[in-house]
């Protein structure tokens, strides 16, 4: 079924904004771009930073996987699979956790490398990525790279992913990127509508590959949700991502894995970068998986801040979408770059721009309660106090 | 589902190259990668051997880089969970030593995602990769992965990088790896005669580019020798790779750059650039700060401990008749008289793990990494048992 550029963009039912994400690249070169001083908004010197901006884990990884790091610095000069454990213990570990065969794994230089090669796999010039507005930019950004189609579905009026849309879009399209929960929105979707939106896809499509991303699994309380690995296993064309970046604490260690069947995973196994997690990468990862009650203790964590981060902010007369992740996104009524800016100053970095939704909502990470006490009263001072005059930000806006 | 390496070449475009091309890296995985996870028979290592198989420091990192490693973790020891904004940090201190810019470098995990990247952007469908038979081959099975065609080039009979009917076959090709010394050979090709090549081919074929691997750059002791760093910087069309995980002893934490025009980076950093928010993980990023930053006599010590472990392993080999080639690098490569498997089985049952096949070779010989002075002097040990039975092949 071949669809022009075109036509498979007629297809997605609310226009899709391609132009929205073009004057910028991925979050994390952003992301990156921010922490090094490169996109302006800086935290003056001497003053402490809370860093609630790139939804990490604030604790870190914990002190059985930094042991774990430090008791593999002899194997250090080793290759990943030639230290011990090596590279395939990894995969037999992640294994073990979901009870699958190890072909059933593939490692990525974070998830990220898994999002690009399923973009790189799965999409070409005819058949491109539906993909949400706004979501995690990483499959869109390559996928505009490699000039293939992508259609962006925006999300719905309680900034969730939006079902109909995205199914009426999926006809013809080579991926489908479902960010569960959706970063920077927050939501999540339960099992029932995930499963009904992959049977529905497969109808309308039945060779498109659906890439669910449950990067911010571990944080979701939300009892009708469940993990996608499951269906992914038996359903031909699905496959989950997973990070260690999130829950786990390893943002800094670059490890992600797909899951699900053998023969969907192929060109992902196929275009996998050899070696691309590190010897102390493998043995801290192989360390956390042993300690699940290490991650209830962290999602119990992230619920009571994320509960009174979500309080506070409402007591100030905003908003937050139903946040099922380490992060909220809030409609602060303003520009998130007025808002960041401000909060910078005092010593708070908040979220980037999320076109196009930045205008009014801002994307706050959940930091430790100790943190997030001090930035809801820098939020406090920087909402009470109006930076720009109301014609000024009008005239301000209508220049963007 | 078994899916082997084997099969899946075979269902993916060849290149130009056809049959050789295939058997040359079809039999093979490349150190063990892509598919570890579909070919559960191949071996982990066990504690305690001896493994002298992927051309490894086998002193690992310097203290002071494993102290940065530590030191990465932050005071309380949260750092890790967050993405590292310190790849800017290592492109300077990379280029404060090299002499270069800032905009003259782009990072990657381990140079594997230099070599892709570069294999990527100048190779076509109508622009071959050339590449020596054999050599390194992740620009080649990259190649073939995406359908691009492979122009393969025979050695001199000296095992060395035949540099006319190299520059021959580098006439209208996108890319020429040039892996130098070239693994797994070890020979090296001086400073001078390399540099003739390099502008030969862009005066013949302006349009190919010419990726200079200098993976082992630090264990040549070769009078005539130099890096191709300021010819990069000048010529779009020249790149220069690197990898901390050779004599900085790093192979585990992947970390590798090119050095080349600022053009030509910038096309290579827009495509795949490496950073602490992609492919690069904060403990190699801060390791390789201080790994870069140490004093020169750093890597002239290493040097020199390997130069003494190769010239023992050489005469050893030589002393009976097997004469190694011209190794510049830390392993070496050696006619032995058998299979490769062969040899390598018999080894591995005694403790001592060597490399894998490199066809068209490998019925005669083999690939062997130095180790420490000790290690060597026990693997020598174990070699001797092992030749002394006839070959089973033979």
């Amino acid at each position: 079924m071949s669809v022009s550029r075109r036509g498979f963009l007629h297809l997605a039912a609310s226009p899709p904004s391609l132009s929205v994400l073009a004057a910028r690249g991925l979050e994390a070169h952003l992301a990156e771009a921010q922490r090094s001083g490169g996109a302006g908004t800086l935290v003056p010197p001497g003053v402490d930073e809370i860093r609630i901006s790139s939804n990490e884990n604030p604790l870190g990884p914990g002190k059985a996987v930094l042991d774990a790091i430090v008791g593999k610095f002899p194997e250090a000069g080793r290759y990943p699979f030639n230290s011990t454990p090596g590279e395939a213990a990894l995969t037999a570990a992640i294994a073990a956790k979901y009870k699958v065969k190890p072909e059933n794994i593939v490692l990525g230089a974070g998830s990220q490398e898994l999002l690009k090669n399923g973009v790189r796999a799965f999409t070409n010039p005819s058949h491109g990525l539906v993909t949400a507005s706004p979501t995690f930019e990483n499959c869109t950004g390559i996928a505009k790279k490699l000039g293939h189609p992508v259609a962006e579905v925006r999300v719905d009026s309680a900034l969730r992913l939006d079902l109909e849309p995205m199914i009426a879009a999926s006809k013809g399209a080579g991926l489908i990127f479902f960010n569960n929960p959706n970063n920077p929105t927050a939501t999540v979707h339960g099992a029932t509508a995930v499963a009904d939106f992959v049977s529905r896809v497969r109808k309308v499509s039945p060779d498109t590959v659906i890439l669910i991303d449950e990067a911010y699994h571990d944080y979701v309380t939300d009892p009708s949700y469940q993990s996608a690995i499951p269906l992914a296993l038996e359903t031909p064309n699905v496959f989950v991502t997973r990070t260690f970046s999130k829950a786990y604490g390893m943002a800094g260690m670059r490890i992600g894995y797909a899951i699900g069947r053998t023969e969907t995973l192929k060109p992902l196994a196929t275009l996998k970068m050899p070696y691309n997690v590190s010897v102390l990468g493998i043995a801290a990862s192989i360390s956390a998986l042993g300690d699940p009650k290490h991650i209830d203790a962290e999602r119990a964590r992230n619920t009571d801040v994320r509960a009174f981060t979500v309080k506070a902010l409402h007591d100030l007369g905003c908003t937050s979408s139903e946040s099922q992740g380490n992060f909220l996104f809030t409609d602060i009524g303003r520009p998130a770059k007025e808002f960041r800016e401000a909060c910078a100053k005092q010593g708070v970095m908040v979220g980037r721009d999320f076109p196009p939704l930045e205008k009014t909502h801002v994307r706050i990470s959940i930091g430790t309660m100790e943190e997030m006490r001090k930035a809801t009263e820098v939020f406090r001072s920087v909402l009470k106090a109006d930076t720009l005059p109301a014609g000024g930000r009008q005239e301000e806006a209508a220049w963007r | 589902m078994a899916l082997t390496r084997r099969g899946f070449v075979r269902t993916v475009g060849i290149g130009a190259a056809g049959a050789l091309t295939t058997s040359w890296i079809g039999a093979r995985g490349r150190e063990h990668d892509v598919w570890s996870a579909f070919e559960p028979t191949l071996h982990a290592v066990e504690p305690g051997q001896i493994v002298l198989a992927s051309n490894e420091n086998p002193l690992g990192p310097s203290r002071t880089v494993l102290a940065a490693v530590q030191a990465a973790f932050g005071e309380d020891g949260r750092r890790p969970g967050r993405y590292s904004g310190s790849s800017r940090e290592l492109i300077e201190a990379i280029a404060a030593k090299q002499k270069v810019k800032p905009e003259n470098i782009v990072l990657g995990c381990g140079s594997t995602q230099i070599l892709r990247s570069a294999t990527h952007l100048f190779t076509a469908k109508d622009k071959p990769l050339v590449g020596t038979i054999p050599t390194y081959e992740e620009c080649a099975g990259y190649a073939e992965m995406m359908g691009r065609p492979v122009r393969p080039v025979a050695l001199d009979a000296d095992f060395k990088l035949d540099l006319n009917t190299l520059a021959d076959a580098a006439k209208g090709a996108g890319l020429v790896f040039y892996c130098n010394p070239n693994n797994p050979t070890a020979t090296y090709v001086g400073a001078r005669a390399t540099r003739e090549f390099l502008a030969k081919v862009t005066r013949e074929s302006p349009e190919t580019t010419v990726l200079v691997d200098e993976a082992y750059f630090d264990y040549v002791t070769d009078p005539d020798h130099d890096t191709h760093i300021p010819v990069a910087i000048d010529n779009p069309r020249v790149i220069v790779a690197r990898t901390f995980s050779k004599a900085y002893g790093m192979a585990g934490l992947r970390m590798g750059y090119a050095i080349g025009h600022r053009d030509t980076i910038k096309k290579m950093a827009d495509w795949d650039g490496g950073s602490g928010t992609s492919s690069l993980n904060v403990l190699a990023l801060h390791a390789g700060i201080a790994a870069i930053q140490q004093d020169a006599t750093f890597t002239a010590t290493e040097r020199a401990r390997n130069k003494e472990v190769r010239d023992f392993t050489m005469k050893w080999f030589a002393d009976r008749g097997m004469k190694p080639t011209d190794a510049q690098a830390n392993f070496l490569f050696v006619n032995i008289g058998r299979p490769a498997k062969e040899f390598r089985e018999a080894c591995r049952t005694k403790g001592v793990l060597v490399a894998r096949d490199f066809p068209p070779f490998e019925k005669t010989h083999c690939r062997l990494s130095f180790g420490t002075m000790d290690e060597m002097k026990k693997a020598v040990a174990v070699f001797d048992q092992v030749l002394a039975r006839k070959s089973t092949a033979a």
